[in-house]
């Protein structure tokens, strides 16, 4: 089966999928705040991070020093439009699909929607 | 290399999206009902300050009075916003929130306006007591229900894309 396009092969991995839509939906995060979200470790974070930004896909921002060092993590636009354009890759493979498995799907649909 | 994806596996996709969105709405609900440090904290600055400007102070007072209260409420600010492990997206604020914030200035404001004109036969310093109490009781009792009234809103749709997608 063909893969329609904006469909994204970067982000399309699970972990890499949860980082990008939690960083979606927010300015910025810290990085503490998403490897508590999606329960990663410190190094599995860090990993795709470091993958998404060589990607040109989000920004990893340093600030402050010793105990107070934070990190920021922020989505850039094209991150973002790559994000969106996979998600209706998703959405149109989801409906190309449904008269196939159309009475599962509608059952999901109704769920969602509630 | 190509990946191919069936229906399910999308869907599957699609709703595993929603997961991380629902703890930042967490994170967002939990952080704008507002820790009691800085709700305490900016009511007692507000009672300072009507109680001061309600004295019938000369101009330069007033002034250093306004001053004072932006500065102080400025810093509270940028403190509570350095602790945010977040912020969220702009276009997921929805119209409820500056409803809210602008209905929550308008009770307060009234609030004032009203217990400024009952309390016109008092002496000035008695009246802007009264004032400053009845201002900051009419801001604690809006903060709560306007707070989750707005973060509510978030959840449920204030943004454009994800949800109704996945939901669809």
């Amino acid at each position: 089966m063909s893969t329609p396009a904006g469909f994204d092969e970067l982000i399309h991995p699970a972990t890499r999928l949860s980082v990008v839509a939690l960083l979606a939906v927010t300015e910025w995060a810290d990085f503490a705040f998403v490897r508590d979200s999606l329960s990663l470790s410190d190094s599995a974070l860090s990993k795709q991070l470091h993958t998404l930004e060589g990607a040109g896909y989000l920004e990893i921002q340093k600030e402050g020093g010793g105990r107070i060092r934070r990190t920021k993590v922020r989505l850039t636009d094209r991150g973002r439009t790559a994000f969106e354009g996979h998600v209706a890759a998703l959405r149109a493979i989801v409906d190309s699909a449904v008269p196939v498995n159309g009475a599962a799907q509608q059952q999901s649909h109704a769920e969602a929607g509630r | 290399m190509s990946t191919s994806v069936d229906a399910e596996q999308a869907w599957k996709d699609l709703q595993r999206i929603r997961v991380p969105q629902e703890r930042v709405y967490d994170e967002f609900e939990r952080s704008a009902s507002g820790g009691r440090g800085m709700t305490y904290g900016t009511a007692a600055l507000m009672w300072v300050f009507l109680a001061g400007v309600g004295m019938d102070l000369p101009g330069w007072g007033v002034g250093l009075f306004v001053a004072a209260y932006v500065g102080l409420l400025s810093l509270l600010i940028v403190s509570r916003s350095r602790r945010s492990r977040m912020q969220l997206h702009h276009t997921r604020c929805p119209g409820r929130m500056w409803a809210a914030f602008g209905a929550a200035a308008v009770l307060v404001g009234g609030t004032i306006v009203l217990a400024d004109h009952l309390t016109e036969p008092l002496e000035p310093i008695y009246a802007g007591l009264i004032q400053a109490t009845a201002g900051v009781a009419a801001y604690l009792l809006s903060l709560g229900p306007a707070n989750r009234w707005a973060a509510d809103s978030v959840r449920s749709g204030g943004g454009p894309a994800l949800d109704e997608e996945a939901g669809r």
